[in-house]
């Protein structure tokens, strides 16, 4: 869940080494990093379709099962329902972010930014937390609604499909506001000055200019949230209710508690097919790649203009829009900003409600506070287990960030310089992990694991990391290496020094901070991760998010509070680390 | 004035513009300072001046995209001061053009049809008659990223056509483009001007731009109209100092005025007409093609006596660089007509000029 989105660039210089011809000694560094993934992620995928077909018994029972049992048949539902509610909330509550983002004057822009990428850093499970403590049954709102006198007795709003669909948006809300707004500060704004000498109102230009040419990002927004959603496994499992068993949850439960492999094998197919064809669908309009922020070279504003999405119909109602121009009330003016500023604040108080929480000195969640103290944090050092679950996610992702700045630095390196045949396929293998679901990921890996016996070990679960924090490495790496002239190495070869001179004296000093930066978010990716764990280290492995994940489930623990806060503090360090070295480099 | 308007059925002409004392401040700076200009019907009139000198801002001014602190706006004596700009009938070429990119050539052009809810039968009658005025009839299925500069900058004037508004306004058209288009495209706008005989206000900080399309040039100097007039007024007989080095190019003298009499550095008197009632310093202006260097007069009383410093061949003209003896810096142009001998390298000299070619500016 780290940075990618943020640096999506959509007009880069054209890549100089692209042509098609005989494989550069670039191309090597690609080797060792395809070799990783092949083993730990394309060979546990194909594992997972044989499982599905039953082998060594070939059949297609598994998937008739399916379709047969109204009980699975269900699930599917559900998962569908809630994927499409959230997906359409997300949307609507986010355009109105992603407008201002784009719209607004600096001190907006800076509010709407930070409201927007702080969440999105902040690990999925801290912020679920934080929706548990808020609609629990003494949760803050209830007690707010109480002390308001606006309800006589609790309501309930968790643990039912209330409470998944809050939780979920506001957990997807970057990855829908993010494309959007990468695609809208595109847009020039020149052209709806345009549009307005042209005779159109406010609100025609923004339907006939702004809105047709933001519609790629809209798209992009939404599939990427709804392909998010299928596959979501945290916050339907801590804050559903027993009807709301989504398809990820159902594959947990066939594979580690019934032990059902191959049925959960061809669960973990039909919702990767699913993904599958709507990434196809969305690849129609938008380039993938792009949207996972790997762009090297081709403009996207090419796209824009190629794909031509009922821009008639909104030419027509813009037109009536016009007539009606004089008989509305102002619409834009400050009602856009003030709207935006609200669902930013929206967006922000989960989180800062548990940050202010953890300094309870309570041993409820009592809001507003009694006191302050320091009781949870205290709680949270002096107790071993926290402490020893600490260290072991540590120690994992340290190995997991050190393999995966390793391996994705040098596919970075092999993909921007490198010419070899078949680079579109390379980066697709690159990009997967964080595409694909990753309760189906996990599930295969584990599956893989477990055959060779490193399941439950930290080097195996470091090894699942690994691969899933490579595509954040290589687009980090990938991005500054697209700013890097390839004419200093020229002018460092004409000044008299080797290619490996002109590496160390030239590149390696430039790529650094990117480096740096890239190994950071491979580090916050493995310490944040749980779904990993739940299958690679199950019942022997106990890092962080697992013992914050077992203390949600069990009682709400109000040390669990102090450790969220821990750490979404840890992530507010690397976003400005990052943002810091990335300046430096600018400069 | 030159006013070569087409007739167009009616004799009553609409389009004439006026400024009154527009101000606009950003923060604390001043971007335009009591402007104030008439424009009448079908006249094609340029905003002249370098970068930040407040002649886009006026121009924004007018089409309504910026709201003036103070001053008014007038269109055919109707105050539009705060007119929102789609409501103001005024077609405008941006700078790059402003093509939507998401919709054809002949959807762009139809664009302000549309949102005026003109017939379909008639969009599409007015579309092709206007693209075809501009040459471009044959490529209306295009998309602009399609097409060259040159060609997108003629859907983008069909585009602002094609409504019919009494006035255009040009935002540096053609900055985007290289020097040959750019030099074709000035001819067909003008011969465009001609045809359609709206009026059109044009900004540009290439002088040679101003001076071979408009009937007036404004020139435009940190926020204030410093000079304006028809071209050749505006070169011969420049207002200010900066007026006269911003266009073209300029030998600036340094003189003292004494009961009318021009005096150099030295002493001696220089030619220029007898400038009544005035003493002190002022600044004598000579454009170098007026600046005659004459060996033969060298050591008579005639002319400023110095030497050749260096001579540049430019083509078409040759470039000598002048050192009087009192020190002064000057420049001559002289065409490469004929084969006659020129002045060389060392060469001593006398620099002369015709009284009615020197412009004599206090300030």
């Amino acid at each position: 869940m780290a940075g990618t989105m943020s640096s999506i660039a959509l007009n880069g210089r054209p890549n100089p080494a692209r042509a098609s011809a005989a494989p550069t000694p670039w191309a090597w560094l690609l080797l060792p990093g395809s070799i990783f993934l092949v083993v730990l992620f394309v060979v546990p995928l194909v594992g997972l379709l044989l499982l599905s077909l039953g082998m060594p018994n070939w059949t297609l029972a598994n998937f008739i099962r399916i379709t047969d049992n109204p009980a699975y048949v269900n699930v599917l539902r559900t998962t569908l329902e809630i994927s499409v509610s959230v997906t359409a909330l997300a949307f609507v509550l986010g355009y109105p972010i992603a407008y201002a983002l784009t719209t607004g004057g600096p001190t907006l822009r800076t509010f709407l930014l930070i409201a927007v990428v702080l969440p999105y850093f902040t690990s999925v499970l801290a912020r679920t937390f934080a929706w548990v403590v808020l609609l629990g049954r003494n949760g803050v709102v209830n007690q707010i609604l109480l002390e308001l006198g606006w309800v006589s007795q609790p309501v309930t709003m968790l643990y039912n499909r209330f409470g998944v669909i809050i939780g979920m948006t506001h957990i997807v809300m970057p990855l829908m506001i993010l494309p959007m707004y990468t695609v809208m500060s595109g847009i020039d704004r020149r052209l709806l000055r345009a549009a307005r000498s042209n005779g159109a109102s406010p609100l025609a230009a923004f339907l006939t200019i702004f809105l047709p040419l933001s519609l790629p990002g809209l798209i992009a927004g939404v599939l990427l949230v709804f392909i998010y959603c299928l596959g979501f496994y945290i916050t339907p499992a801590l804050m559903g209710g027993l009807s709301d068993l989504t398809i990820t949850m159902e594959i947990s439960a066939q594979v580690v508690d019934q032990l059902n492999w191959n049925f959960g094998s061809a669960l973990s197919m039909v919702l990767l097919v699913a993904v599958l064809a709507i990434l196809w669908i969305g690849s129609r309009f938008f380039p993938i790649e792009q949207l996972l922020g790997f762009s090297d070279g081709k403009a996207a504003s090419e796209t824009i203009s190629r794909r031509q999405v009922g821009t008639q119909w909104l030419m027509r109602l813009g037109a009536a829009a016009n007539v009606l121009d004089r008989s509305l009330p102002s619409l834009g003016g400050r009602s856009i900003p003030a709207l935006a500023s609200f669902l930013a604040v929206l967006l922000l108080l989960p989180v800062l409600i548990v940050a202010y929480l953890s300094f309870s000195a309570s041993s409820y969640f009592v809001f507003p506070l009694p006191g302050y103290s320091l009781r949870n944090y205290e709680a949270y050092v002096s107790d071993t287990l926290w402490v020893r679950a600490t260290f072991t996610s540590i120690r994992i992702a340290l190995m997991a960030a050190g393999m995966a700045t390793a391996l994705g630095s040098m596919l970075a390196f092999g993909l921007s310089r490198g010419r070899i045949r078949g680079r579109g396929a390379m980066v697709a293998l690159v990009l997967s992990p964080i595409i694909m679901p990753t309760v189906v990921v996990a599930v295969a890996t584990y599956f893989l694991l477990v055959r060779v016996g490193l399941q439950g070990t930290e080097f195996g679960l470091a090894l699942g990391h690994a691969v899933h924090a490579i595509p954040y490495v290589v687009v980090i790496v990938v991005a500054n290496l697209r700013d890097l002239n390839p004419t200093y190495e020229r002018a460092a070869r004409s000044l008299g020094a080797g290619p490996l001179a002109s590496f160390r004296t030239i590149i390696a000093p430039l790529v650094m901070p990117a480096l740096i930066v890239a190994s950071f978010f491979a580090f916050l990716a493995s310490f944040d991760d749980l779904v990993y764990v739940l299958f690679l280290g199950i019942g022997k492995i106990t890092t962080l998010p697992m013992r914050m994940w077992e203390g949600i489930r069990q009682d709400i623990n109000p040390t669990i509070a102090a450790v969220a806060t821990l750490q979404m503090l840890f992530a507010g360090v690397v976003i400005i680390i990052g943002a810091l070295l990335g300046r430096q480099r600018n400069t | 004035m030159l006013m070569r308007a087409k007739v167009s059925g009616t004799d009553l002409k609409t389009g004439g513009i006026a400024l009154h004392n527009l101000q606009k401040r950003y923060g604390s700076a001043t971007a335009v300072d009591d402007v104030s200009l008439s424009v009448s019907p079908g006249e094609f009139i340029s905003l002249l001046g370098p970068s930040g000198s407040g002649k886009t801002t006026t121009l924004m001014m007018v089409a309504g995209f910026e709201l003036p602190d103070s001053g008014r706006v007038l269109l055919d004596d109707r105050d539009i001061t705060r007119l929102p700009p789609h409501r103001r009938e005024l077609g405008v070429i941006f700078q790059n053009y402003a093509l939507f990119p998401h919709m054809t050539v002949a959807e762009n052009v139809a664009y302000p049809l549309r949102m005026r809810r003109v017939a379909k039968a008639e969009v599409e009658a007015r579309v092709r008659r206007v693209l075809d005025q501009v040459h471009l009839g044959a490529l209306a299925s295009r998309r602009p990223h399609q097409m060259s500069g040159g060609q997108q900058q003629r859907v983008a004037i069909a585009r602002a056509l094609v409504f019919d508004p009494p006035v255009l306004l040009l935002d540096e058209p053609l900055g985007a483009l290289d020097k040959k288009l750019r030099e074709h495209l000035r001819g067909e706008i003008k011969t465009l001007h001609k045809e359609v005989g709206k009026t059109m206000i044009y900004v540009t900080h290439d002088q040679d731009e101003a001076l071979a399309m408009s009937d007036r040039v404004a020139v435009m100097h940190e926020g204030r109209i410093r000079q304006v007039s028809a071209p050749q007024e505006l070169y011969r007989r420049p207002a200010d100092l900066f007026v006269a080095s911003f266009v073209g190019e300029v030998n600036l003298i340094p003189v003292k005025l004494k009961s009318g009499v021009v005096y150099g550095g030295a002493g001696e008197k220089l030619p220029a007409a007898p400038w009544p009632d005035a003493d002190g310093d002022a600044t004598l202006c000579v454009r170098p093609e007026h600046l005659h260097l004459d060996p033969s007069a060298a050591g008579s009383s005639h002319g400023v006596p110095g030497h050749v410093v260096g001579r540049t061949f430019m083509g078409d003209a040759t470039i000598f660089e002048f050192r009087s003896d009192s020190g002064l810096r000057l420049t001559s142009k002289v065409l490469n007509i004929s084969a006659e001998s020129m002045p060389d390298v060392g060469d001593a000299c006398a620099a002369s000029w015709a009284v009615s070619d020197a412009t004599v500016l206090t300030e």
